[in-house]
């Protein structure tokens, strides 16, 4: 559903990859491996019109990525990021502030009798207490944080979740649980940048960026 | 009661003060401060000539083409003051401060002062300036705050475009922000007007021979006309400037001018 085919791309001056043809099919979970530098987020922010710092021809559903509406693509193609920046007021306020934006609301994204259930169930999956509803984004450790904005994610159901070392403030245990929720509970596409070991050894489907190109593996059994 | 040419140059002894001030402090001051009178002395000069031959005239088209000049004047000051590139500031500000001219204006001379002829300059000009004035550095003001709202906070305004934010939704905090900081300022002026100081028009107006009560009259409606003009100028000012701030996937644009980038 998602098909890049890139002649370049870059960052400034600097080639990070050569011509290179990849493939995003409905309901991958895919990792982007590679080292500092090598162009791992700049090839995730292509996809959600971040980054346009490219030669080559990116489509979404068979239509070109560049001719969608912005904010139609993003709640579509949703990017979570590292250090997120939640806003202010409580937690509560905060995942609920995305649903009051137009392209949701015209999408009726807000379901009055589901949303507590939903959130219920985030919540006790990722151990979250339902105490931290009634707090700020301040008052949340690193860890909080990146599981908050998950959830808000999660709730606004994408059809692709673009994860940009989102368990990078996490111990293992609750990075194991994250992990395990995106590849048997999430239904849609991911394509996640981690570091991490314990999910490196978890995702089956690796893209690695070496040289200026992205050498796919494909683990057996499994995702 | 007029005041004769003589009695001015009497008024201007009184810089003896500041003067004496200076030089007991050894303030290198004086010799500006003196450029600086003498300064304003021209440029009044030329401006109430001009502005006799204009009341004068009483010709609509004279007074139409001398407001032109007011308001080129006042978004030549924005440029200058705000170093945003002409292509994307000159637009923005002749669109907001031309439609709040063309609000403000018509409704004032119109509907409320109804003048004999109704293009009588010596109303138009005087209230257009005020108008204009106050419009112009609010809407910098606004303008400032706007953009320093945005680039403190970068990060807050990607985290709502990437959930699918338009850009008004995600720059909605900073816009709100600014519009609160710049009329602010006019607010605090309209709560203590007339206790401590009385505003220059109506002083104008009473030393010129009109009743206290009229002035106040006077005072009251252009207070409403400047605090309504601001408010429009600056909100339209930030309205299309989001606009040209950000490209067609809401990703920020270059809008420094070259000159004056930091």
């Amino acid at each position: 559903m998602i098909e890049i085919e890139l002649q370049k791309l870059f960052y400034q001056d600097r080639e990070l990859l050569q011509a290179q043809k990849l493939q995003l099919t409905k309901g991958d979970k895919i990792l982007l491996m590679g080292s500092t530098g090598s162009g791992k987020t700049s090839l995730l922010k292509t996809l959600n019109l971040r980054n346009f710092s490219y030669v080559g021809r990116i489509s979404y559903n068979g239509k070109e990525l560049r001719s969608y509406k912005a904010e139609e693509l993003r709640s579509r193609i949703m990017e979570v990021m590292q250090e997120p920046w939640l806003g202010e007021g409580s937690i509560r306020e905060i995942l609920l502030e995305p649903f009051g934006y137009h392209v949701h609301k015209r999408k009726k994204a807000f379901d009055p009798n589901t949303y507590e259930t939903e959130r219920k169930a985030l919540f006790v999956a990722f151990r979250l207490a339902e105490s931290l509803l009634e707090m700020k984004a301040e008052q949340l450790s690193g860890g909080e944080k990146q599981r908050i904005a998950l959830i808000g994610a999660l709730l606004l159901k994408p059809e692709v979740l673009l994860l940009d070392e989102i368990s990078s403030a996490l111990d293992q245990d609750t990075s194991k649980l994250i992990a395990d929720y995106l590849l048997y509970h999430f239904s849609g596409t991911i394509l996640a940048i981690s570091h991490d070991p314990l999910w490196q050894g978890m995702w089956q489907q690796k893209w690695e960026l070496v040289d200026k190109a992205i050498v796919v593996h494909q683990s057996q059994g499994g995702r | 009661m007029d005041i004769s040419y003589l009695s001015l140059l009497l008024a201007a002894l009184l810089l003896s003060i500041p003067v004496m001030v200076f030089y007991q402090l050894k303030l290198e001051m004086i010799r500006n401060t003196l450029l600086s009178f003498v300064r304003m002395g021209i440029q009044l000069a030329v401006i109430g000539l001009v502005l006799q031959f204009i009341f004068q005239q009483s010709n609509l088209w004279l007074t139409l083409l001398w407001m032109m000049v007011m308001l080129s004047s006042a978004i030549w000051t924005l440029y200058k003051r705000l170093k945003i590139k002409a292509g994307i500031l000159l637009p923005i500000m002749i669109t907001a401060l031309g439609t709040t001219s063309l609000v403000v204006m018509p409704w004032i001379v119109i509907l409320v002062i109804k003048p004999q002829p109704l293009f009588a300059p010596e109303y138009l000009i005087p209230i257009y300036g005020m108008v204009l004035g106050n419009s112009m550095n609010s809407s910098a003001l606004a303008l400032e705050r706007f953009e320093s709202g945005l680039a403190d906070n970068w990060k807050a305004y990607y985290s709502r475009i990437i959930m699918g934010a338009n850009l008004l939704e995600a720059s909605i905090k900073p816009f709100r922000q600014a519009i609160k900081t710049s009329l602010m300022p006019q607010l605090l002026t309209i709560a203590t007007i007339g206790v401590v100081s009385l505003p220059g028009m109506m002083t104008g107006q009473i030393l010129g021979g009109a009743s206290p009560l009229v002035a106040i009259k006077y005072q009251l409606m252009i207070m409403i006309s400047i605090f309504s003009g601001v408010c429009l100028t600056d909100y339209l000012a930030i309205r299309l400037y989001i606009a040209k701030r950000f490209d067609s996937y809401y990703l920020p644009l270059e809008i420094r001018n070259q000159k004056g980038a930091k």
